[in-house]
């Protein structure tokens, strides 16, 4: 009967973990018509950056933004790091994250952005290093 | 024995739902009042999801995230 009573004490706690696990994840939990606005405009401007990576004008930093490496792509680049801030206040304030959470939020951001950039982008590594995928 | 079994496990899910549920409930002195410092852990896998999701949305890959209000922290 002991060891019932401690087969059911793991199975709880195991249970526990799970749910933990299942809980943290961090959504856009209301859409609003400006969260909608900063995503669809992001979507509207990817090909134009992707050009623009392409041709190594504009690269991915560290912090999770976008940075005009040379030319003409200054106006491109502060609509779209003003959409991505926008996205990532919205994930901490809606998460009911801390505020000093947005330095995390960002670095996440920029390593998913490393990972998804095409080969030949520029991309600047953890350590502020600009390198060429 | 069985009664034994059952206090165990009340007293179990008590003490597990104390831990994850982490209330503080604080009595005193209203002029002297106490400051509790809380450390907050992201889970940057769940962030790291949450990420991939909006990255995937604004390349064209999926459709449109959806707001979930039930989910997170």
């Amino acid at each position: 009967m002991k060891s019932r009573t401690i087969m059911t004490m793991v199975f709880l706690a195991a249970l526990c973990m799970v749910t933990n696990a299942w809980a943290a994840s961090y959504d856009i939990k209301e859409m609003t018509p400006e969260v909608k606005s900063a995503l669809d405009g992001r979507r509207s401007r990817f090909e134009e950056l992707k050009s623009l990576k392409a041709q190594g004008a504009v690269g991915e930093n560290n912090k999770g933004y976008v940075e005009a490496l040379s030319g003409n792509a200054q106006s491109v680049v502060d609509a779209e790091n003003r959409d991505r801030r926008f996205i990532y206040t919205t994930i901490v304030s809606q998460n009911g994250l801390p505020a000093d959470a947005l330095g995390t939020v960002e670095d996440v951001f920029a390593k998913v952005q490393r990972d998804k950039a095409s080969s030949g982008d520029k991309i600047q590594d953890a350590s502020g290093s600009w390198t060429t995928k | 024995m069985k009664l034994n079994h059952y206090i165990g496990c009340v007293l179990g899910i008590a003490g597990l739902l104390t831990a994850q549920g982490c209330t503080v409930k604080a009595v005193g002195d209203p002029n002297r009042p106490i400051t509790i410092n809380a450390h907050i852990t992201i889970d940057v896998k769940g962030l790291q999801k949450t990420a991939n999701s909006i990255e995937d949305y604004v390349s064209g890959d999926t459709s449109a995230p959806q707001a979930n209000p039930q989910g997170g922290k």
